[in-house]
């Protein structure tokens, strides 16, 4: 009787942790793929002023985004083209380039709504790179 | 007299005391406690020329500034992004070190759950305070309020370098500045750029988001004034339990 009892207790234990594994896997399933979503490092603009983030993994993975929606009519694939454009402004956005094109208030929030959400400034970008940068801000 | 007279005689300690005299006593305690209590802590009496930090809120009444020109700076507070080129006209424009800052951005970031957060950028510089602590705290007059322009101003020469107005500063606006052994900090760039004829400080004119801005608080027609004094702005200052009445301005609008 008491051998068959812990048997079932074993049993038990067993069960939920084959359970946990599993669930554990679900979320190992999701990682996130370079080729389908993009680089996964963020991407930040200092120009023409510091410092502006922009993350592939919010655009593509989770909102849906395919590469061609961006790419290369709005921004070209290669990194940091656009910083270079004389355009690249909140001007250009507010008329729809850039970012502008989704970013209009009714795809999404407007681009002269929720400045920090993109702007992360200085003190973001510091925090984004690591102790390395955020070491010069002690007074 | 003998001992046997004495015992006869009426005690004089507390046990025989009415309980009427024990309450006078008492009342005549609580009244003298009260009427300092009133006095300092309580301040029922209310303080005729502090204007500014009164009930009414943080911002004077229009034709209640001490100085005209009444230089003052508005911060438009959440249309800053900390691109921080502020900072790099200051430096540029007063010979600030890489040390030390007369304006910085300090960073409010909540929390709104799931690894998100709300950042908020709080540009930051001298106050130019009605009742300045650094100015009071100086054993040398090395800093005094600006008698025409309320600004605060330093003497280098004068300075000894104490530090004693830096741990006066409620806002951290001063710095020492090691090569010439004196305190440094923001003078709405006075000496650079207003007594020069140019109306604006170096940050004002390098901000791309129109955060700051800067005029005489005391003309009604300024931008500064029309800020902080419009309808349903709502208009915060930094620190002003202190009391030292500050002249820089908060606003979100």
């Amino acid at each position: 009787m008491k051998k068959l009892l812990m048997l079932m207790v074993l049993g038990v234990f067993l069960l939920t942790g084959a359970l946990l594994w599993a669930s554990g896997d679900g979320q190992e399933q999701e990682e996130y793929d370079e080729d389908t979503y993009g680089p996964k490092d963020p991407i930040i603009w200092v120009k023409p002023v510091k410092s502006v983030v922009f993350e592939h993994k919010v655009h593509t993975m989770q909102g849906g985004l395919e590469c061609d929606s961006c790419h290369d009519d709005l921004f070209e694939m290669e990194a940091g083209v656009a910083e270079e454009n004389e355009d690249f402004t909140m001007k250009t956005l507010y008329e729809g380039g850039y970012c502008g094109a989704c970013h209009d208030g009714s795809t999404a929030f407007a681009s002269n709504t929720r400045c920090t959400a993109c702007h992360i400034g200085a003190r973001g970008q510091a925090r984004l790179l690591g102790a390395d940068g955020a070491t010069e801000k002690t007074h | 007299m003998k001992i046997d007279d004495l015992e006869k005689m009426e005690s004089e300690d507390v046990s025989s005391l009415s309980s009427v005299e024990r309450r006078n006593f008492l009342k005549i305690g609580f009244a003298v406690t009260g009427m300092y209590l009133g006095g300092s802590v309580l301040s029922l009496v209310s303080v005729k020329n502090a204007h500014g930090a009164s009930a009414s809120g943080v911002v004077p009444e229009l034709g209640k500034y001490p100085y005209n020109p009444h230089y003052s700076m508005v911060l438009r507070e959440k249309l800053c992004i900390d691109c921080e080129r502020c900072k790099d006209a200051c430096v540029k424009t007063n010979n600030v070190p890489s040390y030390g800052f007369r304006t910085t951005i300090l960073e409010k970031r909540h929390s709104l759950g799931e690894d998100k957060y709300e950042t908020i950028f709080v540009p930051v510089l001298c106050n130019h305070c009605n009742r300045p602590p650094c100015v009071r705290v100086c054993p040398t007059t090395a800093t005094w309020k600006d008698e025409k322009t309320g600004i605060v101003v330093m003497e280098p020469s004068r300075c000894i370098g104490c530090k004693t107005c830096m741990a006066a500063c409620p806002y951290n606006a001063r710095y020492f500045k090691e090569e010439a052994r004196t305190v440094d900090k923001c003078d709405f760039c006075f000496q650079s750029r207003l007594s020069k004829g140019v109306m604006t400080p170096a940050c004002v004119e390098a901000c791309p988001a129109d955060v700051r801005v800067f005029g005489n608080l005391a003309d009604p027609a300024s931008r500064v004034s029309q800020l902080v004094h419009s309808p349903e702005t709502m208009v915060w200052v930094l620190r002003p339990e202190t009391g030292a009445i500050p002249n820089v301005f908060y606003i979100n609008s």
